[in-house]
């Protein structure tokens, strides 16, 4: 190795700074501020934020995993439909439509969901309209159910990107060997497929639990009641007490459920690396 | 035509292809045998990988008829087939173990883990990779992921199996040994084979029969040596290795044909038979041999002309011989100067001869 050139330092000092002064020095500044009281080393933060939140970081936790295994579902039929079906007005329709939801904030989508899926809402009235449902056992999906199927609209046309991305990319003769020998599609899909994106398909999930972790808008708007998601309660801590400390420690509660989506991706990176 | 009946393996009846409006397949018959080897050879864009993944069932057929021992499957798709194919590259599974590449259609047709395992190891002894069986095939020689493609479609016992250019993608001196593991596997197994391959040599030495392909149509059906000695076209003729030609103008004589070439003083007698006026030869390089200028021949063409090059590739001279208006290569036992006057000797009968306006 040579010596380190200041000419080198210099041209990734902006972007050093901005990792710095943007994020590193806040959540040093959070980590600081949910580990202290009186300037003392402290876990009475957390002690409060169990007391008063448990139930609602299981329900974060509950809605973010269970959004994100149906994320992986939709995502990978539709990316599957895409890479095996024959049928070309399927693909094609399919094709046009999957990624809208790409394009709409998390904020709208909250906004339509809540006309959508409220108990004289659009899907109510057209059940009943149709006669499928009786006027009188419509009910609200305006609670956890909304926020799940709100996160799942919105991050299965992400997921599906990629995963089409990755399988068109892949050999196109390994499917036909499959095909070949005598496999039908949805096996090639689960079985020779599916193994050679997984690495796409845990990058995109990721993600997407990261992002559904975070988002603050959904599960305000979709589900105002109790219980609801952590953003929502930090938001709250702030806003109605200026309490930052408990909402920091909620924070170093999401930090910690995102580091173990991080971890469970770079456990099965590292595996990975071993094998080759 | 012969095609109904079930003691074809491979009945291929007038079929068309198309890819978009564009046709690639103007109508191919073929029947092939039970337990025959057939080479398709063609250069690229040809249309023979289309006719082999229209018969695996890849690609749709725009008309026509492939029937499988007597039944049509143009319509079935490839899973229902029953051919086993095998790919240019390889398309072994990356994520799985020789076993489970291998045994991959045992398990589809429900064999258990004992059993497939036993299968497996017989397959892959009879290939040379006994041991492998728990190796990813991403940690194999490209040889290795050959026999292991090979493996894979022939554990299946495949009555009829499909190999598109399986031996490209291998250095020479590997290639030569797998063609004669492919041959010696496909009499001892007996299945039916079809390979597409560009390389003329590959398909004499595998095939019992070769089908020249050109264009989309079959151009030439026939045994390796009749192909090669007896082409029907120019096409097949340059392609089988004839691609020196020479302009000759063939007349009715008093005492047989008169050959005359372009910068001969005289024509040439002879008693073969040869289409009538402007033709054009095709010849490979072999055929030619030289001799004095001035030297008589019976039955065959001299063409005076004098030495331009001379290499010694071993074991004999390599000439390059310049005549009025051409060149060729010729290879002589004798050392000759460059400069030398010869007489360049083509024999009739060797030559493949067609009307020019074709």
């Amino acid at each position: 190795m040579s010596r380190p050139s200041l000419l080198g330092f210099l041209l990734i000092a902006p972007a050093l700074l901005m990792i710095g002064v943007l994020f590193l020095y806040p959540l040093g500044f959070s980590l600081g501020a949910a580990f202290t009281a009186g300037g003392q080393p402290s876990l009475t933060h957390f002690e409060k934020a169990f007391e008063l939140y448990s139930t609602d970081i299981l329900f974060t936790i509950f809605v973010v995993v269970v959004s994100t295994l149906l994320t992986a579902l939709f995502s990978v039929l539709i990316a599957g439909v895409l890479t095996l079906s024959e049928t070309p007005w399927l693909v094609a329709g399919l094709r046009a439509l999957y990624r809208w939801p790409l394009f709409i904030p998390f904020i709208v989508a909250a906004q339509c969901m809540r006309t959508f899926l409220a108990k004289n809402g659009l899907m109510n009235n057209t059940l009943v309209a149709t006669g499928v449902l009786e006027p009188l056992q419509a009910t609200s999906f305006l609670d956890w159910r909304g926020i799940i199927i709100t996160f799942v609209w919105k991050q299965v046309p992400f997921v599906t990107l990629m995963l089409a991305g990755a399988m068109a990319s892949i050999d196109r003769a390994t499917i036909e060997a499959g095909r070949n020998l005598g496999a039908s599609r949805p096996r090639i899909l689960v079985e020779l497929v599916l193994p050679q994106v997984a690495q796409t398909l845990l990058v995109g999930l990721v993600l997407s639990f990261v992002t559904m972790l975070s988002v603050l808008s959904v599960p305000m708007m979709v589900a105002g009641s109790q219980p609801t998601m952590l953003t929502v309660d930090m938001a709250f801590r702030i806003n109605s007490y200026g309490d930052y400390a408990t909402a920091n420690a909620l924070g170093v509660i999401s930090y910690a459920l995102s580091a173990a989506a991080a971890w469970i991706y770079l456990r099965h990176n590292v595996k990975r690396e071993v094998q080759a | 035509m012969a095609g109904t009946s079930a003691s074809i393996a491979i009945a291929i009846d007038d079929l068309k292809v198309d890819y978009g409006t564009q046709r690639v397949l103007h109508g191919v018959d073929l029947d092939v045998a039970p337990g025959e080897f057939i080479a398709i050879l063609g250069s690229s864009g040809c249309g023979k990988t289309t006719l082999l993944r229209t018969i695996a069932g890849f690609q749709k057929a725009a008309g026509g008829a492939i029937r499988l021992f007597g039944q049509d499957v143009v319509n079935t798709p490839p899973e229902k087939r029953g051919i086993a194919m095998m790919f240019q590259s390889y398309a072994l599974w990356p994520h799985m173990t020789v076993l489970g590449n291998v045994g991959y259609g045992l398990r589809l047709r429900g064999l258990s883990k004992a059993d497939t395992r036993a299968r497996v190891e017989i397959v892959l002894r009879m290939l040379n990779l006994t041991g492998l069986e728990d190796r990813k095939v991403t940690q194999l020689s490209g040889g290795q992921r050959q026999r292991v493609a090979l493996g894979r479609a022939l554990a299946i016992e495949p009555d009829l199996l499909l190999l598109d250019e399986p031996l490209s993608n291998l250095d020479a001196k590997v290639r030569i040994q797998v063609r004669a593991e492919i041959k010696s596997l496909q009499s001892r197994l007996g299945f039916t084979a079809i390979q597409v391959t560009h390389d003329r040599e590959e398909a004499m030495t595998m095939a019992d029969r070769i089908v020249v392909m050109d264009a989309g149509r079959i151009a030439q059906v026939g045994a390796p040596k009749d192909v090669y000695d007896n082409p029907v076209s120019p096409f097949v003729a340059s392609f089988m290795g004839a691609d020196n030609t020479l302009d000759l103008d063939v007349r009715q004589g008093a005492s047989g044909l008169e050959v005359m070439a372009h910068g001969q003083d005289a024509p040439t007698l002879w008693n073969g038979n040869a289409p009538m006026g402007a033709v054009t030869a095709y010849f490979r390089d072999d055929v030619a041999s030289i001799q004095a200028p001035d030297a008589k021949s019976e039955g065959a063409i001299v063409l005076p002309g004098s030495i331009t090059q001379r290499t010694y590739p071993g074991g004999h001279y390599r000439y390059v011989v310049a005549t009025k208006d051409r060149h060729f290569t010729v290879t002589d036992d004798r050392y000759l100067d460059l400069g030398h006057p010869v007489g360049l000797r083509l024999p009739l009968e060797s030559l493949h001869l067609f009307p020019s306006a074709q």
